[in-house]
């Protein structure tokens, strides 16, 4: 209860101003409505939102008929995969004009080519699937997206790059409600196709997501840096040339884990009451380790297995001490991380004694589309306006002074979720995340004890330049 | 030779005939090479393939204790006999089928010969018992008498099966011998669970001199009803902590955590397959990676009942890990990757894989042997160094709908994660 009280006034406007369910119905109703306006003046809207809110989930979204030629023509072309150490070398060192309209040109081209092939795969998914009401929003946001970056001439000044950059920053900014959108639809959906099929589906968008994020915030960071090559305001431990671009040439593992461990702490004290314990978070291992990654992404997933832990080893401690009665104040035991540093990745062991997960739940665990849980997530979700799946989206908006956000990308102006909100999808998210710079995500329970989960990332920069990591 | 063709002979004439004794008295493999005869089709084919092809359900704990607590009465005993004489016979044809299907030239390899012969006669000796006739304890303490006797025939067979595929390393890929062997390992748990099972229920139910061993109160047969994993692990960690103090001069120490106290019904000889193994693993990686930091072993169980909810063992070691480029073949038996070196088994960085093996091979002291007998009927894994420990593991924690599972951060140590599930005990 009180987390509702404490979370940040967006989100209290979003929640307080409607009912949750109708909230959601309204705002892409009329989302959806705008954008079609906007795209196709004459047409009339296919939908209407006149329709009692209580059936909207059934509503089926008729899709708007398009000529399909120029999608083929996108569709026909292969993408042009990146690596991250073609991201730090490329944007690096010497960043000049043309390097910076190089830059731009090859987001341009790219960026309509890679959604023209999410386009495609939608349009392969069942009909009733794509005309689910937050599927074909995603669709639309699509196909809306893909028409403005096709037009777009090539960039040829600096000029040219600025009004460019614009355009990038609101479509990424448009599309943060694609993962909630995304995800419902995918609950929605649960009953009419398979899950496997669903999920298969979900992690061929994120991935593709993830890397349109990253060429698209890659080049705003390469613009912003040639702009103002020495500016980092919050960058008090790290030297300027410790970043390139959106890419954090040195991650310290330590760091990544103490800072995120520090703001999820701080959010489990929030979401849970005043006099309940928090348990400690302990870090050993290789503790000097340092690597080339994103941060954003490592904060992400570092984030949600800490959430999980936190929050598990509270539940389980609390209950276990209910239903013994006890007396005594309750001892919560440590989440114990492990960094571990090998010549060609980095592996984080997150071991918790928060009772483990029962066997039952073990098949849904990797899931987007989980079965029997499905309706409570749903439920969550309505209250989750925006995500773009960051960490700080976990925060308190009023108090973020998170060196991400002092980079002003996209990404470090997040809508805040409520710390204690189950969407049941940090995990799967996460296996997206890590897998999408060719790392592995493992869990082990022990069912009764605790959870053990084994986050390993490749060592990037050890890379060669061949290796298309990159899930286009 | 001749003693290779009597094999053969007999079966042409009648299946269901007892073989020659002078069977038993093969020995040594390597020596029935020169002018070797594999045995050829016999007329039994036909009887084989009816047996092969006869329903079988998966054995599970469950049918195991259906008879309840012993001493088990008459009656039950008499049924237990039966269904045994009626289903064991197909769970080894079933193995001589697969052997069967086999490419001739690695039939022909003395050692896989020799185990497709003793599965012959096995079928032979036990179709030569009538089914009709175990209608009283007499008749059904010959038979058990006859179970044990295949039980101990058999008791060889993996190693003397990794050995022969060893030795034909150049006529199959390592995935066929793998997957081979894998099946047959796998199906051969629950052909030897079924004899051993009516074995241990009749020593419980019917008088026994003194001095035959009889099974525990909280025994159903091979099942211990009461098993407490960390006594099991306490054990079986004193034994391989024996090992290594006779081959390094030191014995890491080992904590166990969690939930010591918890009893669930299991098969003794199967958990003390697997910690042995494991422990063999984590012991040496913890010598060879000189730390002082102990291997912690955590048991978990799960709520609820905890006869029914299973449990779930930890081993963290802090031992260095397992190198990445090794990671991959732990699942195989280490022959599939051996590469004509004798000294890349068993030695090098590849440690974990192999553990302890060499103890029983070039150390040629009698350590090895005594694990023989404490694992009981168990084979043990490492004759000649052939390290199937960790498959042999996973097959054994698999028969009853568990896992094992082996994380491992190179550098630091490795986890291992054991899940068995147990068996409602309700009704007993």
């Amino acid at each position: 209860m009180s987390a509702i009280l404490q979370i940040s006034s967006p989100m209290r406007q979003c929640i307080s101003s409607l009912e949750p369910s109708m909230s959601q119905a309204i705002r892409i109703g009329s989302h959806a409505k705008v954008l079609r306006s906007q795209l196709f003046p004459t047409t009339a809207p296919t939908t209407t939102t006149k329709i009692n809110a209580r059936h909207l989930s059934s509503i089926e979204h008729n899709p708007r008929w398009r000529a399909s030629g120029v999608l083929d023509s996108y569709v026909a072309q292969p993408a042009h995969p990146i690596s991250l150490r073609q991201l730090v070398f490329f944007g690096g060192r010497n960043l000049d004009e043309k390097k910076i309209i190089n830059s731009a040109n090859y987001v341009r081209t790219e960026l309509p080519l890679r959604i023209a092939h999410r386009i495609r795969d939608m349009q392969k998914l069942p009909y009733v699937v794509v005309t689910n009401r937050h599927l074909s929003e995603v669709y639309e946001l699509y196909y809306k997206a893909f028409e403005s970056f096709r037009r777009i001439p090539e960039i040829k000044s600096l000029e040219d790059n600025e009004k460019f950059c614009e355009i990038v920053k609101t479509a990424l900014q448009e599309h943060l409600t694609v993962i909630p959108s995304l995800a419902m639809g995918v609950l929605e959906c649960n009953d009419l196709v398979p899950s496997h099929e669903l999920d298969r589906f979900m992690n061929v968008i994120l991935r593709s997501r993830i890397s349109r994020r990253v060429i698209a915030e890659q080049h705003l960071a390469l613009t912003d840096t040639f702009n103002s090559p020495f500016h980092f305001p919050d960058s008090v431990n790290h030297q300027p040339h410790d970043f390139v671009g959106e890419v954090f040439l040195r991650c310290n593992a330590r760091e990544v884990v103490e800072q995120v461990g520090k703001h999820t702490l701080e959010l489990a004290r929030e979401a849970n009451s005043s006099n309940s314990p928090i348990p400690e978070i302990q870090i050993e291992g290789h503790l000097d380790t340092t690597f080339p990654y994103i941060p954003s992404h490592l904060e992400y997933i570092i984030g949600e297995l800490l959430r999980n832990s936190i929050q598990a080893t509270i539940d389980h401690h609390t209950q276990l001490s209910t239903s013994t009665s006890s007396t005594t104040p309750i001892h919560l035991p440590p989440i114990k991380i492990l960094i571990c540093h090998t010549k060609e990745h980095i592996i984080f062991r997150v071991s918790d004694q928060g009772g483990g997960i029962p066997i039952a739940e073990l098949p849904h665990l990797w899931s987007f589309a989980k079965g029997p849980r499905a309706n409570n997530y749903l439920q969550n979700f309505s209250q989750v306006p925006k995500m773009a799946a960051t960490l700080q989206e976990l925060q308190k908006t009023a108090h973020t002074h998170s060196r991400r956000e002092s980079m002003d990308t996209s990404l470090s102006r997040l809508t805040s979720r409520p710390p204690n909100l189950r969407l049941g999808m940090g995990l799967p998210m996460s296996r997206v995340y890590a897998e999408y710079w060719a790392g592995s995500l493992e869990l082990h329970s022990l069912d009764g004890y605790g959870t053990d989960v084994f986050l390993q990332v490749s060592k990037l920069g050890n890379k060669c330049e061949q290796l298309n990591l990159d899930g286009v | 030779m001749y003693r290779a063709v009597a094999v053969a002979r007999p079966l042409q004439r009648t299946l269901v005939r007892r073989v020659s004794t002078s069977f038993n008295s093969h020995g040594g493999g390597g020596s029935m090479l020169e002018g070797y005869t594999p045995p050829t089709t016999s007329p039994a084919n036909d009887m084989i393939a009816q047996l092969a092809a006869k329903h079988l359900d998966r054995l599970s704990l469950k049918d195991l204790i259906r008879f309840g607590r012993p001493p088990l009465t008459a009656q039950s005993l008499l049924t237990s006999a039966r269904i045994t004489r009626e289903y064991l016979p197909v769970r080894l044809s079933r193995r001589i089928r697969a052997l069967r299907n086999l490419p001739y030239i690695i039939v022909s390899n003395p050692n896989i010969s020799k185990i497709y012969n003793n599965y012959i006669e096995s079928l032979t000796a036990i179709l030569a018992f009538p089914a009709n006739s175990l209608t009283n304890l007499t008749e059904e303490s010959k038979f058990t008498e006859l179970l044990t006797e295949i039980v101990k025939t058999h008791s060889n067979t993996i190693p003397v099966l990794a050995k022969g595929f060893l030795e034909c390393r150049g006529y199959t890929t390592p995935e066929e011998a793998t997957k081979f062997l894998d099946h047959h390992l796998r199906a051969r748990i629950g052909t030897r669970l079924m004899a051993e099972q009516h074995i241990g229920l009749h020593l419980a139910s019917v008088p026994q001199p003194p001095t035959i061993d009889v099974p525990g109160e909280s025994y159903i047969g091979t099942v211990d009803t009461e098993l407490r994993p960390a006594e099991i692990i306490d054990s079986c960690a004193s034994f391989v902590g024996d090992i290594c103090e006779l081959r390094y001069g030191a014995r890491p120490k080992l904590t166990i955590d969690g939930n010591p106290d918890i009893m669930f019904p299991y098969i003794p000889v199967h958990l003390e397959y697997i910690i042995t193994e494991l422990l063999k693993n984590a012991f040496r990686a913890t010598i060879e990676a000189n730390t002082p930091v102990p291997i912690t072993v955590t048991i978990a169980a799960a709520p609820g009942p905890p006869d029914a909810g299973g449990i779930t063992i930890r081993i963290r070691d802090q031992g260095g890990g397992i190198a990445p480029e090794d990671f991959c073949h732990i699942w195989s038996y280490s022959f599939s990757t051996f590469n004509g070196s004798r000294s890349s088994i068993g030695s090098g960085n590849s440690g974990h894989l192999d553990d302890l093996c060499d103890v029983g091979t070039d150390g040629g002291d009698d350590v090895m042997s005594r694990f023989t007998e404490s694992a009981g009927a168990l084979e043990t894994s490492s004759i000649a160094g052939l390290g199937y420990g960790l498959p042999m593991s996973r097959a054994y924690a698999e028969y009853f709908g568990g896992s094992l599972k082996v994380q491992s951060a190179y550098g630091w140590g490795t986890d291992v994660y054991l899940r068995l599930k147990g068996v409602g005990l309700d009704g007993l």
